[in-house]
């Protein structure tokens, strides 16, 4: 147990933090030092202030629109999956430090169950919606359109989703944030080592293997179409040129 | 000249609006065999100077681009 | 597939490179949004219509002959050589699109499908497959620009019948058709057809607007056919014309794509800035009316009338509120399609495929949504400002019997004029 937390996440995270960074920083540099198309691609309506296409390429990226009005289905989907991942980036947080005010609002006891509904919520909706795009990917169009990256991403996501609600679940009321957080800290100040609270608890395989896909799905990120994720506010500004 | 020429297809092209007039000529050119002759009525007067530049630029020939009355006739050699 | 070719068709991408492409091939999630955007992928089900589908054939050169990743693992991303399969479909996906980018509309990345397919006309065409009735349109306009001389005469005599008709419809024998007028204002660059020179001539002296007429047309087939120099040369006609006249803005007529060329384009083939205003001709319209410089009766068009916006002119062009602005000056009884403006259905006759014999199946059955539109508006007259839109929406109406009179907004315009002279019948 101790070598597989070592390789997935000890080694494995520095390895994905050079890889996803650097792959990114790579990206981004083809995508600025790439000459912008000579034909302005906008359309309309286009607001015709600067704050106007600020608040237009806010409101086109973050909720879509136009994207809702089409395919509400998809976008209550594609909305509670994007949100609630947000949401869980946010709460990984309290790997790096503990939030400011909440813990003495709620108190020691309070924080815990705050963290496990909202945990478990943000869970269950990327649970939920990385299964919907599973299912939608196998039939009529959907299916068509698809390539095996698409399900290579969907398969990495639904492993990084399964085991972290895992841990949410079964393990969260044994193993709290403090614990994960000496570990994580650990490797932040490149001094690694594996709370022997984590490896008593038997948490590590779950730990494991969501890393494992962690790693993965970071790794592939900046070659994948993920990269939507920073380039649909690009895409997104040409609308209103 | 109209008189002599052999008339291998006739298109009626009263009505269609420019660059319809070309584009049925075009259409229709390989129907007929080479060296063989399209007569085409059009009413838009813009086929007098769509079809000859139509004709010039694809290697056909135009024996005759007339106005008769209100009606514009075309007479087109299939050259190639 | 030969290496020289494989060299060339891949040289293409390279040289049409810039940032829009390459996020568009790098972001897209294939999360189909787009479907039931598209006018020919809702009205046949196919799946070769699906914008992204129509997309990710480009994305699938791109992958293998512009990313490591694709290189190396190509079954990832299906990618694979611009063989004659991959050829065989995109020239069906390509040059059967519209061009209307009403997928980019509901796209939550804003994919410019569109865009990329303008790769891909170069591409087809450096494959030798391009379009060839598009092509021929092309340089027919490109060979009446080169020997402008050898059609001044028929241009001319053309023109001046149509000023015979323009005298009789407004009853003042002084009206004119000005030919090569230098110092005029504005240079109207019509269709090659009378209809689009006739009421435009009458609205213009009506208003006593300082303006000629080029002797070359609107239309551009080269932008349709996919050839950036083509295209770039075709529009060149007429801005050398008002260069060499010295007019102040060049008005196009009621077509989509010929103001997008104007507008928006022809900065980036020419590599200079547009030394004209551009402006569309129901803009002026619009001022002439709203200045009173024209009068216009309502009532003197009977029955519901609705207006369809075309794509170029609407969503890529920005102009929604003239023309509606027009067609509510001339009568009470008007009613918008649903959905309209930057929603609006593409009627499926855009792109050139009007022109385009093989296509004419998807063209047709790509038009059920704008017949479901017509019907539920119970409109009785359609307005009308682009001339493919025209030509496919008189076709639906003919085949699913809707009983519509398909105006151009100009004659509906000229029909409102209290003129003394003799009110055209409508064609």
């Amino acid at each position: 147990m101790e070598t597989y937390l070592w390789i997935t996440s000890v080694w494995g995270i520095y390895l994905t933090a050079i890889v996803f960074f650097g792959g990114m920083a790579w990206r981004i540099y083809q995508w600025a030092t790439t000459p912008k198309s000579p034909v302005r691609l906008g359309m309309f309506p286009k607001p015709k202030s600067g704050a106007g296409r600020f608040g237009k390429l806010l409101a086109d990226t973050f909720i879509a629109p136009q994207s809702a009005k089409i395919e509400p289905t998809m976008w209550i989907f594609a909305m509670a999956f994007h949100v609630a991942a947000l949401g869980a980036f946010v709460g990984h947080l309290r790997l790096i430090h503990e939030f400011p005010f909440l813990p003495e609002w709620l108190g020691e006891a309070g924080m815990n169950t705050f963290a496990a509904w909202s945990g478990s919520i943000a869970g269950i909706l990327m649970l939920v919606g990385v299964l919907f795009w599973i299912v939608r990917r196998t039939f009529g169009p959907y299916k068509s359109l698809s390539v095996p990256e698409d399900y290579l991403l969907l398969f990495l996501l639904l492993g990084v989703v399964a085991m972290g609600d895992h841990m949410r679940f079964v393990y969260g009321g044994v193993v709290h944030a403090a614990t994960y957080r000496e570990w994580f800290l650990s490797l932040m100040t490149f001094k690694p080592e594996i709370p022997a609270e984590l490896l008593a608890s038997n948490v590590g395989v779950s730990l494991g293997t969501h890393m494992l896909f962690t790693d993965l799905l970071l790794m592939y990120f900046p070659f994948s179409k993920l990269v939507h994720a920073i380039g649909a506010f690009s895409s997104n500004l040409v609308r209103s040129e | 000249m109209s008189d002599e020429t052999k008339i291998d297809l006739e298109l009626d092209l009263k009505g269609l609006l420019c660059p319809l007039p070309m584009v049925k000529v075009s259409q229709n050119i390989g129907n007929v065999p080479v060296g063989g002759v399209i007569r085409a009525v059009a009413t838009d007067p813009g086929a007098m100077a769509d079809i000859p530049a139509w004709a010039k630029s694809t290697g056909n020939e135009v024996l005759q681009a007339a106005k008769e009355g209100s009606e514009f006739v075309f007479l087109v050699k299939r050259v190639k | 597939m030969d290496s020289t070719q494989l060299t060339t068709l891949t040289g293409v991408i390279d040289k049409k490179m810039n940032r829009q492409l390459k996020q568009y091939m790098d972001i897209c999630a294939r999360c189909a949004i787009c479907k039931d955007a598209c006018h020919q992928y809702v009205g046949t089900g196919d799946f070769k219509y699906l914008p992204a589908r129509r997309a990710e054939l480009i994305r699938q050169i791109y992958k293998k002959y512009f990313t490591k990743t694709g290189e190396f693992v190509p079954a990832l991303y299906e990618a694979r050589d611009p063989d004659e399969n991959l050829l065989d479909e995109l020239y069906d996906s390509t040059y059967a699109c519209t061009g209307c980018r009403r997928c980019m509309y509901y796209c939550p990345f804003s994919i410019d499908t569109a865009w990329i397919l303008s790769v891909a006309k170069a591409i087809l065409i450096a494959a030798g497959k391009g379009n060839e009735m598009l092509g021929q349109l092309a340089d027919a306009a490109i060979f009446k620009g080169d020997n402008a001389e050898m059609f001044n005469d028929v241009m001319v005599s053309g023109f001046e019948d149509i000023q015979e008709e323009v005298r009789a419809i407004t009853g003042n024998p002084n009206s004119r058709v000005p030919v090569n007028k230098e110092g005029a204002d504005i240079l109207y660059v019509a269709l090659a057809g009378a209809h689009s020179i006739r009421p435009a001539a009458v609205i213009f002296e009506e208003a006593g607007e300082n303006w000629t007429i080029s002797m070359f047309e609107a239309a551009n087939y080269g932008f349709f056919y996919g050839d950036v120099e083509k295209a770039r040369l075709i529009t060149k006609r007429y801005i050398d014309e008002a260069k060499r006249l010295g007019v102040k803005e060049i008005v196009v007529p009621e077509c989509g794509h010929a103001y997008r060329v104007a507008e928006f384009f022809y900065e980036a083939w020419s590599k200079e800035p547009m030394p004209f205003k551009i402006s569309h001709i129901l803009e002026k319209v619009d001022q002439y009316i709203k200045a009173g410089r024209i009068t216009v009766d309502k009532g003197l068009i009977e029955g519901k009338v609705t207006y369809h916006d075309p794509c170029q002119l609407g969503r890529n062009g920005g102009k929604f509120e003239e023309p509606r602005d027009i067609v509510k000056a001339v009568t009470d009884n008007f009613v918008d399609l649903t959905p309209n403006r930057a929603e609006q259905w593409c009627c499926g006759g855009g792109g050139g495929i009007v022109a385009m014999e093989e296509f004419k199946d998807v063209r047709l059955a790509s038009g059920i949504k704008k017949v479901e539109q017509l019907k539920a508006s119970g409109a009785s007259v359609l307005a009308c400002p682009c001339e493919n839109c025209r030509l496919q929406i008189e076709e639906l109406n003919e085949i699913h019997e809707l009983g519509l009179q398909v105006w151009q907004v100009i004659d509906l315009v000229v029909a409102a004029m209290p003129l003394k002279g003799t009110k055209p019948t409508h064609a």
